[in-house]
């Protein structure tokens, strides 16, 4: 219940969205993913797309990867935790699509194996991370500066609440989505 | 998100700098920028105002929930959409504790898909929960329902029937408690004072974090 802010700063998270948009318009896919308790928050980022909060916004296509437990159970039993997400996306990503990984600061190892892969696959990666680290993860990374956890998850479901709305409004300006923004 | 709604409020009013239409990609990054921060810093005012609002009544719940889990009950979560979500993160934080916690016997409803299309096929969504908690609840289990609205017709359905079993009810809402606060099935109800789905499932996000850690310390050390 702390009153401070660890939040990413705001023009990371801006320019994140842009590039989500820029690939949503292109018609692709989100893929989002977490472990543990981050794999509620990859489920409710995709409900967040796939139903909107507001109506009349337009559906958009997402999907958790940690929602099929069977799929999952399957990879883990393949090739390991480290490669669970990373041996779906091996077949689900695409250069259009967004990959989309949240870990609230504890060591993943599944985590840089699936956005590894979907970098592989040409896909744009997104990371809600803990403390940023000197090698970075993804093409952007969204670090909270906590060593709570809990903290570090309470910021991330409000990054991703906005991740949503400015991913919509982007969308509905079409002339800036010619513009690629660096990272 | 999906429980209740902001129905007829549009981004036009969650980010009015950004309407009319702005073509240059400079100024909408920059007008997007400070949107951000300002929900930053809203809601950052909100979770500071939680530990006065709600630190005797999340003691309070702990205490019962600690003593359920002490006595051998179970948690069952449960919520729609989001909320759905936010009752899978607590049964998991519950379920799949950073040691030296040991795990305790919490599961979360909506992810029983056979089950939750089985009952909204057959019978009706308004029974999905309900009947879940009558087949799996028993006196002394802790029930925790999630929802932003406080309104939604199978979650309170779903507390009645715990209330009805003889079940601890936890009750999490938003805006001003809506159906949920008038209901007499929830023992300990969180209402997060605001008006925006959003924000209210971030301050929650916040509350059963700390009520999670409040009963993992009340087991550790009983009171």
């Amino acid at each position: 219940m702390k009153g401070d802010t660890p939040h990413p700063e705001a023009n990371r998270v801006v320019r994140a969205c842009h590039s989500m948009a820029v690939r949503f318009r292109r018609g692709g896919t989100l893929f989002t993913f977490g472990d543990g308790v981050a794999a509620a928050d990859a489920a409710h980022l995709a409900v967040e797309f796939v139903h909107p909060v507001i109506v009349g916004k337009p559906a958009l296509p997402a999907l958790s990867l940690s929602c099929d437990a069977g799929a999952l159970s399957g990879a883990v039993t393949g090739d390991g935790l480290a490669e669970v997400y990373a041996a779906r996306l091996a077949s689900l990503a695409g250069p259009h699509d967004i990959v989309l990984g949240l870990s609230s600061g504890e060591e993943s190892t599944s985590l840089p194996r699936a956005l590894a892969a979907a970098r592989e696959r040409g896909a744009l990666t997104v990371a809600l991370t803990g403390r940023e680290r000197p090698e970075p993860v993804a093409d952007h990374v969204l670090a909270v500066a906590s060593d709570d956890p809990r903290i570090v998850r309470e910021t991330h479901v409000t990054v991703y609440h906005v991740l949503w709305e400015l991913v919509h409004v982007f969308l509905e300006h079409p002339g800036p989505l010619e513009q690629e923004v660096p990272a | 998100m999906t429980t209740g709604g902001e129905s007829g409020l549009g981004l036009e009013a969650l980010y009015p700098f950004l309407y009319p239409a702005r073509d240059d990609l400079d100024a909408l990054l920059a007008d997007a920028e400070s949107s951000t921060a300002e929900k930053f810093a809203e809601i950052a005012v909100l979770r500071a105002s939680l530990t006065a609002r709600f630190a005797a009544a999340l003691s309070r719940c702990a205490q019962a929930v600690a003593e359920s889990f002490a006595s051998g009950g179970r948690l069952l979560a449960f919520g729609n959409g989001g909320s759905a979500t936010d009752a899978q993160a607590f049964t998991t934080l519950l379920a799949a504790p950073p040691p030296p916690d040991r795990p305790l016997p919490a599961f979360c409803l909506p992810q029983d898909t056979a089950s939750v299309t089985a009952l909204a096929n057959d019978v009706g969504f308004e029974v999905v929960f309900s009947r879940q908690i009558a087949a799996l609840g028993r006196r002394g289990d802790v029930a925790a329902g999630f929802s932003t609205s406080g309104g939604s017709a199978n979650l309170l359905r779903g507390l009645e029937e715990a209330a009805g079993l003889g079940m601890v009810t936890v009750g999490f809402a938003g805006y001003d408690g809506g159906p949920m606060a008038g209901s007499g099935a929830v023992d300990h109800l969180f209402v997060v004072p605001s008006a925006s789905v959003h924000r209210i499932q971030e301050a929650q996000t916040t509350l059963y974090h700390v009520l999670g850690e409040l009963v993992m310390a009340d087991l550790r050390d009983p009171r």
